[in-house]
């Protein structure tokens, strides 16, 4: 068989939407096991409460699957989309295969973050039936904002799909491919680290319900730094795809963009998991002793700014690649 | 492998994706050490972070149990934090070595 412009096509598609849902899915399903798996724990405990708990699981479960449905629509969008005048062969083939890393990996992080507070959120309501609806509530806050990695994945794959980049030769691989690398694998650990936060925040909410107020604001402060990574990841991802377009299209131009891609998308994980380990840990003890909180705040604020710097590295790293070497 | 014979295989198939004149070896010298410092510095920067947030996570639970003991605790989080941050920057000196000694 002949190797054609059409062959790249049908490769970029098959890759593009198996990256899309098999990355994208392993995140929602272990974080729905998770919550089923409180869930069990929550009825063996309170076989009284099961109705409670069995409702929570599920709009715990509905949540935090929403990322998978992302992935599989724009899964369904890679495998049938067509080859235009503008965006045909190889070039072809790296937009949709990064459009898949995109969302599969952002998809990935954002999913498995959301089994936390639904975990959570079943043992609570078991402990604390009285208070079901505001220990639902604090757990469907939290699982929405664990998901805006993977709204910003989504919107980085569509712009992939759609936008055809104005580079040309092997610089255009390089764009396509570090852009999805840097959004998807940037996504990652802030979708994880805004899932534990939320669960710390679900978990010390219910146990001590007095303090729901001063523990969601932890919470969404801790949420919000610790998606700095993926906001660096899109940003990075949005200079190469608009603003490089008079990058040589020679090798050395593709290593330049798709090395940047790495650097700040894998170097997003850890900063995005520890602030959110910080941040679950400041949770817990925010709600079981309100009166330290503003203390707790500022160390919490410390570590994680600590915790940030490899991000800022990888940052500066990606930079000096794309305007610098 | 002959590295003769890898490059004209790299170009074959490099070569027909992107109608692109051929790859010379210092090219691919140079584009090896840009991607290997992005890789450098992106894989070096994951253990840094998870570690340094788990330690500020626990001294905000210190702290809370015993608030008077603040500034140590917070002190002893920073220390703690400064060596873990020690993979870290090693990542970033090989990434700046290689951006600027390597490709140069």
């Amino acid at each position: 068989m002949e190797w054609t412009a059409e062959t790249w096509e049908f490769v970029g598609r098959y890759l593009g939407a198996g990256f899309a849902l098999g990355m994208g899915g392993i995140g929602a399903a272990v974080g729905m096991g998770m919550a089923a798996g409180k869930a069990n724990e929550a009825m063996m405990r309170q076989p009284q409460q099961q109705s409670v708990v069995l409702r929570t699981m599920l709009i715990g479960q509905a949540v935090g699957g929403s990322p998978s449905i992302f992935a599989l629509v724009i899964g369904l969008l890679i495998l049938f989309k067509s080859s235009s005048a503008s965006l045909a062969g190889p070039e072809f083939a790296a937009a949709v295969i990064a459009a898949g890393l995109s969302i599969g990996l952002g998809c990935f992080g954002s999913g498995l973050g959301c089994g936390w507070p639904g975990g959570s959120g079943c043992e609570g309501v078991a402990r604390n039936p009285r208070r079901a609806t505001s220990v639902s509530s604090s757990m469907i806050i939290g699982q929405a904002v664990a998901q805006s990695p993977s709204i910003f994945a989504t919107v980085v794959a569509l712009i992939l799909l759609f936008v055809p980049v104005s580079a040309t030769g092997y610089a255009a691989f390089g764009i396509c491919l570090g852009a999805g690398v840097a959004m998807g694998a940037g996504a990652l650990g802030p979708g994880i680290g805004s899932g534990t936060t939320a669960g710390g925040a679900v978990h010390g909410s219910s146990r001590w319900p007095r303090s729901q107020a001063a523990t969601l604001r932890t919470m969404l402060i801790a949420q919000a730094v610790s998606q700095t990574p993926a906001i660096f990841g899109m940003l990075v991802a949005f200079i190469m795809l608009f603003a490089m377009r008079d990058l040589e299209g020679d090798i050395i131009g593709f290593a330049k963009t798709f090395g940047a891609g790495v650097a700040v998308g894998f170097g997003g994980v850890g900063p995005g998991i520890g602030s959110g380990t910080a941040g679950e840990f400041a949770c817990r003890v925010t709600a079981a002793r309100p009166r330290t909180d503003a203390l707790i705040l500022r160390t919490m604020l410390i570590g994680q700014a600590v915790s940030q710097s490899t991000a800022i590295y990888s940052l500066i790293i990606a930079l000096v690649l794309l305007y610098v070497v | 492998m002959d590295p003769a014979a890898l490059l004209s295989i790299l170009n074959t198939v490099v070569g027909q994706a992107a109608e692109q004149a051929a790859i010379s070896g210092a090219d691919v010298i140079k584009a090896g050490a840009l991607i290997g410092a992005g890789i450098c510095m992106g894989f070096g920067a994951i253990g840094p972070g998870v570690g340094e947030g788990f330690a500020a996570g626990k001294a905000c639970e210190a702290i809370g149990r015993n608030p008077q003991e603040a500034g140590l605790l917070t002190r002893t989080m920073l220390i703690g934090q400064a060596v873990s941050e020690s993979t870290g920057i090693y990542s970033l000196v090989v990434a700046l070595l290689m951006l600027f000694v390597v490709a140069a």
